[in-house]
């Protein structure tokens, strides 16, 4: 569903992206990682349109994002770290919004915007502006936004950031079940645990560079961890990310 | 720990320097040769209104320093109007205050950091503006460099003075009414006030004090240009001091200027005073949300786009920025200004003393390059800004499956078509009051329109070719060096366009008077080749070039 083919992207100097190489197949939870500066971000935004790639392509769903941009954007949704959205419009009229630019039919819309924001435990700011959104509530919104396109591909860099531990919960839930539905999930994150307990695969970046990548299995095999080691990925990402220096 | 925060300043503008690498480097010294020329423009134009003015016998001196006192009080009442709106971004809602707030420091230090940028800010274009007035007027009058030294001196206390009375009022507007909707009225009735107040000012013909014949005896003229202008007003003190140094008064030199630092340093220290009690309170206020209750009705936009018709994304992005622009009261605020402007527009083309019907037509024609220049100023406010002001939330549009065209259509559409109505109103009363015959009624109808689309298209094309998602207020976009090419361009295309206009005009008056075969048709279709041409230049290339960079612009 999404195919990265040796992706470069620089920026002056500086190689943020490095000859990247990855794969995800429908229904995958794909967990992407790295230290920080390491071109998580960078790779996200080239992926869902927003930069554009020194060289190498993208494809979403078969349609290259250059090429291709408003069929392969048609198909995926992404949410960025920082949740910027639309101070002065309402919960309601963003997720209106949203709907109305992915072609979601009205009657869908009208029966499924109150079940969402509910899910959320945003009911009560359904007709506030969003100004008035704490950094969570905007993440949940957003996160709202995408269940309620029903997208193939989904794109979060950093999606917990600010979320309460009840909304997290509900969020892995959230995710598992898209993925059994096929829907293909690309995610950026600092939280190990996560990544370990959710993503079906998973892959390593350090200075731009792919450094591993594959099952949890695989990534132990990579960093040679001995049987009786410690096998967190915790432990996997230090030691790989170590031995780049 | 003042100077602390100023060295982060300095720091960041040698880093901003620095950055400038490359044909980044050849750019920047051709904006500043730009800048620097339209300045040398400047200074060619006051020195010959000041040698003019200066060599007119008897009343030469006084006439000048009249000019002066006037060009002070309004250079005072636009820095306070400025530091206003300028310190309700940068006192309250600055993108690093919430850092600055977090770290240890005085809060007198934090509210003294914010309130010198806005000092700067509100007035460093207008000083670099008048700068020019200063040479000339110098150089009119023979002065020494002395002169040029005290004004610099002086001109501190004096930009203090009205950017502190600034702050002062947004500190206690803040303070009374933290929020943000009561604000919001506040701000709109103040807005209203001071239109209300312009236009009355307007209506009460002050043009007939300073036209002699307006006046029973010369005697009475001279006393007006003898008599202070706002003499209880800081700028007329500037004046008064500046003049006698110019006199070698020192007794009235010194006087005047004790005059105005005695009052910056009073001022300064109830800024001071008062931000202690007022402006946490402010700031805080500032940072909740408006009260605002929306419902799930179903918008006009959205009806339309339920049913089976193109360019639905256009319809959409419309119905969004309709949403953000009726529910932002600076907009509001912005909209009453411009009402007045244009009332005292028509109120002065009414007034004008034109004698003739021919005379009234040929102003009529003259009009359509003011009317435009409105066009150009609305245009700037709030066209060229409309790319920019999407400003964080442009990840949105990106990551959306809409084409940067339509975003760029459905700006153009949500800020064009009031700039149209504008310019045609202008033109059309303009032309009721002014009795126009009916060709060039219809010619400058015509124009207006074709002129306001081009401006709108120009402002969102060099808008997109100069995006600054980044910005913190408006003014700054439109101060950017990309506001600074739209009005340029702005500028030369209605000077080409009345150029060209000028012919056929020329041979419908030459008409009117009986000169036989006045009209040349070769000529006449030369000027509509060249209308056409000049129009579908200033539309494509600006558009295209701003379509592509949008494309390309990675945030």
């Amino acid at each position: 569903m999404i195919e990265i083919k040796k992706l470069n992207k620089t920026f002056g100097a500086c190689r943020a992206l490095n000859d990247l190489d990855i794969t995800v197949k429908p229904g995958e939870i794909f967990g992407f990682l790295g230290p920080n500066g390491a071109g998580k971000t960078t790779a996200v935004k080239i992926i869902s349109g927003i930069l554009r790639p020194t060289s190498g392509t993208v494809c979403i769903g078969g349609y290259d994002i250059l090429d291709d941009t408003i069929k392969a954007k048609r198909t995926l949704a992404y949410i960025p770290d920082e949740p910027f959205v639309y101070p002065k419009l309402t919960g309601y009229e963003f997720l209106r919004f949203i709907g109305d630019i992915y072609k979601v039919p009205f009657s869908y819309q009208k029966s499924e915007i109150p079940v969402l924001l509910k899910l959320f435990d945003l009911s009560a700011f359904t007709h506030e502006l969003l100004e008035t959104y704490s950094h969570g509530m905007k993440q949940k919104l957003l996160i709202a936004g995408v269940l309620l396109r029903r997208p193939k591909v989904l794109l979060f860099d950093e999606p917990t950031v600010g979320l309460d531990p009840k909304s997290i919960k509900k969020f892995k839930d959230i995710l598992s079940d898209l993925a059994k539905k096929g829907t293909t999930i690309f995610m950026c994150t600092h939280i190990l645990e996560m990544a370990q307990k959710l993503c079906t695969k998973i892959a390593i970046v350090n200075f731009g560079r792919l450094i591993a990548e594959g099952t949890m299995s695989d990534l132990k095999r990579i960093a040679s961890i001995d049987a009786d080691g410690d096998h967190s990925l915790e432990n996997i990402f230090l030691k790989l990310t170590d031995s780049e220096f | 720990m003042l100077i602390l925060l100023f060295k982060r300043k300095i720091i960041t503008l040698k880093n901003k320097i620095l950055a400038i690498k490359g044909w980044k480097i050849i750019k920047n010294l051709l904006f500043l040769s730009v800048g620097f020329g339209m300045l040398g423009a400047l200074y060619v134009g006051f020195y010959r209104l000041l040698s003019y003015l200066e060599g007119i016998q008897l009343i030469g001196g006084m006439l000048s320093w009249k000019l002066t006192a006037m060009l002070f009080l309004i250079t005072f009442s636009m820095i306070i109007v400025s530091s206003i709106i300028i310190s309700m971004t940068t006192l309250y809602y600055s993108f690093d205050l919430k850092f600055l707030f977090s770290c240890p420091l005085d809060m007198r230090v934090l509210f003294l950091d914010k309130a010198f940028e806005t000092v700067f800010y509100s007035s460093w274009t207008l000083m670099l503006a008048i700068f020019p007035y200063i040479i000339a007027l110098g150089q009119v009058k023979g002065m020494d460099f002395g002169f040029y030294a005290s004004y610099v001196f002086l001109v501190i206390p004096f930009v203090m003075v009205a950017s502190s009375c600034g702050i002062i009022f947004s500190m206690a507007l803040m303070y009374i009414f933290p929020s943000s909707r009561t604000r919001d009225i506040v701000w709109i009735m103040g807005s209203l006030s001071l239109s209300f107040v312009y236009v009355v000012f307007r209506f009460s013909k002050p043009e007939k004090l300073i036209r002699p014949d307006a006046l029973e005896v010369v005697a009475q003229y001279i006393n007006y240009l003898q008599a202070p202008t706002a003499q209880y007003f800081p700028s007329w003190w500037l004046t008064k001091a500046v003049m006698s140094y110019g006199y070698s008064d020192w007794s009235a030199f010194l006087k005047y200027s004790l005059y105005l630092i005695v009052l910056a340093v009073i001022v300064y220290a109830a800024m001071t005073y008062f931000s202690k009690f007022l402006y946490m309170k402010g700031f805080s206020g500032a940072q909740e949300g408006v009260k605002f209750k929306g419902n799930d009705k179903i918008s006009f936009e959205q009806k339309i786009f339920n049913l089976r018709i193109p360019y639905k994304d256009i319809i959409l992005l419309c119905w969004k920025d309709r949403k953000l622009f009726s529910r932002d009261a600076r907009y509001w605020s912005q909209i009453i200004l411009i009402g007045a402007l244009i009332i005292v527009y028509l109120f002065s083309i009414k007034s004008l003393p034109l004698d003739g019907p021919d005379i009234k037509s040929l102003i009529s024609f003259l009009n359509i390059g003011v009317a435009g220049f409105v066009v150009c100023a609305i245009g700037l406010r709030f066209i060229f800004p409309a790319i920019s002001l999407e400003g964080n939330n442009w990840w949105i549009m990106k990551s959306f499956p809409i084409s940067i065209k339509s975003i760029m259509i459905s700006k153009l559409l949500i800020a064009g078509i009031p700039s149209i109505l504008i310019g045609l109103a202008l033109i059309v009363f303009s032309n009721k009051f002014l009795e126009a015959d009916a060709f060039i009624s219809a010619v400058s109808i015509f124009t207006i329109i074709i002129v306001s689309i081009t401006i709108s298209i120009m402002g969102i094309g060099l808008g997109a070719l100069f995006p600054d998602f980044k910005v913190e207020n408006i003014h700054q976009i439109e101060s950017s060096y990309g506001g600074f090419i739209y009005m340029a361009c702005c500028m030369g295309y209605l000077a080409l366009i009345v150029a060209i206009e000028a012919w056929p005009v020329q041979m419908h008056f030459a008409h009117n008077f009986g000169r036989a075969n006045a009209w040349n048709f070769t000529g006449v279709g030369f000027c509509v080749a060249a209308f056409i041409i000049l129009n579908a230049v200033v539309i494509i290339i600006p558009w295209k070039l701003g379509l592509k960079n949008l494309e390309k612009y990675e945030i």
